[in-house]
């Protein structure tokens, strides 16, 4: 028991003592009060967008790409709805008994029951569809629609391939589409400002990207802008109720320059050859005709194939794959010559009446080495006209000689060669042209003369592509000046080239393609054997790649025993001449002979695309 | 005003001011979980059953004598923790803790009574001892209230423990703990402060205060509760979404909806007007209990309502404090508001005895 006296201090102690610990939690309370107003109102904006985004959920919608035309409105590539079957897993309770209801009228593969079985239990939580059955058949369609009041759980869908519908005839031009990376998705989703999300596809195959051709470079005009739903979702991550829809703008349709009835002639013509076909609109710059064979079915790699198919493919000693219209590199051979002769003109090293006595060899004066033309005996007396008709390589080896190489590169590298020609293929190819500077960094080996003579008839380290050979003969065809090529007008600004000249007139390009022409009508042209398969004048150039250099006919009569050793075949021709429309050039891999094995091929195309 | 309503026979002994506010709190807080807990009608009616109980039991509480609670807070004691030890033998196990004692009807977390009893035995051992408080009962005391803590820790049950922890300092500091003896134990707990860590706390324990300290550090694990909360309170802004208009707690975004976050969603719904209102209601209620600790007929009277308050109000401000992200996640329920049984019913008990401190007066001071 304590006194009075102290019962009043305890009593003033005791008041000071709750008060201190009232004050302590005042301030708490003010702190809190402070805490929660800069959370409910100074920070409100930043915290109302977190709630927001909380519930808010984006899937987004897959756009449909694009059609693409030939440039005569026939439809090349679209997309080909298939039905689909596809299941809600979260109104479905025991999924065991429900694939064995479904299955007793549509047949459903093992793969497809455990692809289902697997997948039903999160799809189920997070309401999300689940495919049970892709393609089915009309007859599967018609089964279950009649039961589709039983199965309201369960629904069928369109959903979409790519299709080529000429598959084998763009394989290469037009190329194919497939599966994209992360990287890829992510960007094409940031032009777009988007996250990667989950989709609702209208492709089967999901996420489609072009891969090769006017697919891949012309992506970004095919493939349209991603829509998106926009879902509430709870914490979970389950889907409530669709608050928004953001339709997807489907890609635009692509025009393209592609001739459908050349390619078909073209692909018929070449009968699975290796080799190329390209043929160009002069006017225009633009490609009509883009043909690498041996071909495969580009809608087979779109769609899916059984990787043993893919891999026969891929070791196919033909190499079905290989884009050699636009990639290939084959020695220009005497296709080259009408180059070296307007070099000669221009620059004022021959004129029509120059001529040479062609032994049928050209001897280097610096060490005596012999350079063969193709005619045992030789071609008599030859000017610029006949060395182009009998195609003569001593004239040319001989004018060849007199060239300043650096001048002469020049000169060819104007006719495209050594430089990209085309401003929208897939992976242009540049062969090579080569120099003195690439010779010493390459090979380590100086610039010799001998390499500069054989310049002159298209052979040595120099290649072009199928490309710029129709580029050049184009140029040739159009006089000196000429559009970068196209595969899709419009798209892409056109790029007027020009030859300079010094020296060369209008005449002389007439009378340049007038030999071009002899080449054919004349009967000493290396090409007379096309004279007949005509009804108007082509002007042309043929060529044989070399690939084996060989002293004599007896000498190649050996090595060709093995195929692949055997000269290409290769061939530029415009016309119809005089005014030339379109302009064209085939190559053949070991077709031997220019004229008379691809002449053929590109008369049949000329024909098909000037006899409309 | 406390109030003796004096009819033929015998006494009514009532606080109209307290009675009405938690009353009302009550209501508010049935509002509320019905939102919180998604329009679930059964968890309203049962938390209604316990505030009708509850409003009773401390309407019957109230009645009784000071002398009464003083005389038998050692049987409480005993009692009490008697109850916790049965509960370590035969509790009911829910995520690892045993802390709830199955009587039937409901389940009784025992050691809310021990929060009870302890500071009123406390008031009792205390009431009459000189000032300042001598070393050796300082020693007993504490010993006791260790004791009780360590029972109620063990469950484990650190958030309820700290609260029994702090009723006893509280009625010790109040009863007129030396000053002295303040100073040097703070100074050494501080320097011990290490020790605690890495000894005392469990690794997840030690996991939440960490995180606490930079939430960023884990976003999705211990600190998705934190930041989620304040999602709520944040979003709801001046004026609120409107009633049963919670995302967050609606969609499932924010945890512990209607127990430990209830305030989240209270503040998403009703923004910073609702929460200034709720609070000025609290506020009145730990004023009148200063109020009544003033004019409390004797020491241990004094003690008791000191005690007993600031029970509640640490309860409210680790709740608050948790909710708006200031101190770690410790569960913890919003008195009167928050859905739950042995927590509500100890308030009302508390707040019973409260006003039989208040109210009954003696002619002549002991």
């Amino acid at each position: 028991m304590i006194n009075l006296e102290e019962r009043v201090v305890e009593k003033k102690s005791f008041f000071n003592r709750l008060l201190i610990v009232y004050l302590f939690f005042a301030l708490i309370f003010i702190f809190f009060l402070q805490r929660t107003y800069s959370l409910q109102v100074s920070e409100f904006n930043n915290y109302e967008l977190a709630a927001i985004e909380n519930k808010t959920k984006e899937v987004l919608v897959q756009p449909i790409r694009g059609i693409i035309y030939d440039r005569n409105g026939n439809i090349l590539v679209n997309n080909v709805p298939s039905y689909d079957l596809i299941i809600k897993p979260w109104q479905i309770s025991n999924i065991d008994n429900f694939i064995k209801e479904i299955s007793s009228f549509i047949d459903l593969k093992q793969g497809e029951i455990d692809f289902v079985i697997e997948n039903f239990k999160q799809k189920s939580r997070y309401n999300r569809e689940l495919i049970l059955k892709k393609g089915l058949t009309k007859v599967e369609i018609a089964r279950f629609e009649v039961r589709s009041f039983k199965f309201p759980s369960a629904f069928i869908d369109e959903r979409y391939s790519r299709k080529n519908k000429y598959p084998q005839l763009f394989s290469h031009a037009i190329g194919y589409v497939g599966g994209v990376s992360n990287d890829q998705l992510s960007t094409i989703l940031e032009d777009q400002s988007l996250n990667q999300d989950e989709t609702i596809f209208r492709y089967s195959n999901g996420f489609l990207i072009g891969k090769t051709g006017i697919e891949n470079t012309y992506d970004k005009i095919l493939r349209g802008l991603f829509g998106k739903k926009i879902y509430e979702v709870d914490a979970r991550g389950k889907l409530l109720r669709e608050t928004d829809f953001i339709k997807p703008i489907d890609g635009d349709s692509l025009f393209t320059s592609l001739d459908l009835d050349s390619h078909k002639v073209a692909f018929e013509k070449m009968n699975n050859r290796r080799g190329a076909v390209v043929a160009i609109e002069i006017e225009s710059g633009s490609i009509v005709t883009y043909l690498s064979t041996p071909s495969f079915s580009s809608n087979d790699i779109s769609n899916g194939m059984s990787s043993n198919a893919f891999n026969a493919l891929l070791k196919d000693a033909n190499k079905p794959f290989f884009d050699r219209a636009a990639q290939g590199r084959y020695s220009p051979a005497s296709t080259i010559k009408p180059a070296i002769g307007l070099f000669g003109l221009d620059e004022g090293l021959i004129d029509w009446s120059f001529s040479i006595d062609d032994p049928g060899y050209f001897i280097l004066p610096e060490d005596q080495r012999v350079y063969r033309g193709w005619r045992k005996g030789g071609h008599g007396i030859v000017d610029l006209n006949k060395a182009m008709i009998v195609s003569s390589n001593t004239y040319f080896f001989s004018l060849a000689y007199q060239s300043d190489i650096d001048d002469l590169i020049k000169h060819l590298s104007n006719f495209g060669f050594g430089r990209n020609v085309c401003l929208d293929c897939f992976n242009p190819g540049i062969g090579l042209l080569p120099t003195p500077e690439w010779k010493m960094n390459n090979l380590n080996f100086g610039w010799f003369k001998g390499d500069t003579v054989n310049l002159g008839v298209g052979q040595g380290y120099f290649s072009a592509t199928p490309m710029q050979l129709a580029y050049y003969a184009s140029m040739i065809a159009n006089k000196g000046s000429h559009k970068r090529l196209t595969l899709v007008e419009n798209q892409v600004p056109k790029i007027l080239e020009n030859l300079p000249v010094n020296k060369i007139q209008n005449s002389d390009w007439e009378k340049l393609h007038l030999s071009m022409i002899g080449v054919i009508d004349d009967p000493q042209g290396t090409a007379k054997s096309l004279k007949d398969l005509k009804t108007y004048t082509v002007a042309a150039k043929s060529g044989t790649v070399e690939l084996v250099s060989t002293e004599t006919k007896e000498d190649y009569r050996i090595i060709r025993e093995n195929e692949g050793n055997r000269d290409h075949a290769i061939i530029i021709a415009f016309g119809p001449m005089p005014e030339p429309k379109y302009a064209v050039s085939v190559i053949i891999e070991n077709g031997e002979s220019g004229g008379s094995v691809a002449g053929p091929v590109a008369i049949a195309v000329l024909n098909s695309l000037i006899e409309k | 005003m406390k109030k003796k309503l004096n009819f033929k026979n015998f006494s009514i002994y009532f606080d109209q001011y307290l009675f009405i506010s938690i009353t009302l709190l009550s209501i508010m807080g049935l509002f509320f979980l019905y939102s919180a807990s998604q329009e679930d009608l059964n968890t309203v009616i049962k938390q209604s059953i316990f505030v009708g109980f509850g409003l009773m039991l401390m309407f019957t509480v109230s009645q009784l004598d000071p002398d009464f609670y003083k005389m038998s807070s050692g049987l409480f004691l005993v009692f009490s923790i008697v109850l916790i030890f049965i509960t370590m033998l035969f509790g009911k196990e829910i995520n690892g803790a045993k802390r709830w004692l199955d009587v039937g009807f409901f389940t009784l977390q025992t050691s809310e009574i021990v929060k009870i009893a302890l500071p009123i035995f406390l008031a009792s051992y205390l009431y009459n001892k000189p000032l300042p408080i001598s070393l050796n009962h300082t020693f007993k005391t504490l010993i006791l209230i260790s004791f009780i803590f360590f029972l109620v820790y063990r469950q484990p049950d650190l958030g309820t423990g700290l609260v029994v922890f702090m009723a006893g300092i509280y009625i010790l500091f109040l009863a007129g703990l030396s000053w002295k003896f303040i100073f040097t134990s703070f100074g050494l707990i501080v320097l011990s402060l290490p020790f605690l860590w890495n000894n005392f706390l469990q690794p997840f324990q030690r996991q939440r205060i960490l995180t606490f300290l930079d939430p960023s550090s884990d976003p999705y694990g211990s600190s998705w509760n934190i930041t989620q909360s304040k999602i709520a309170i944040g979003s709801g802004g001046m004026s609120g979404k409107g009633y049963q208009e919670g995302s967050q707690a609606h969609l499932n975004f924010l945890p512990e909806a209607e127990t430990d976050f209830i305030f989240a969603v209270i503040a998403e719904e009703f923004g910073f007007v609702g929460v200034c209102i709720l609070l000025s209601i609290f506020f009145f209620i730990l004023l009148r209990c200063l109020y009544l600790a003033f004019n409390a007929r004797d020491r241990f009277c004094r003690l008791t309502i000191g005690g007993l308050s600031l029970i509640f109000a640490s309860t409210l401000f680790i709740n608050l404090g948790m909710v708006v992200g200031i101190i770690p996640v410790v569960g913890m329920p919003l008195p009167f508001i928050s859905k739950g049984g042995s927590s509500l019913l100890s308030f009302y008990i508390a707040f019973g005895i409260i006003i039989s401190m208040a109210t009954h007066k003696k002619l002549m001071q002991k």
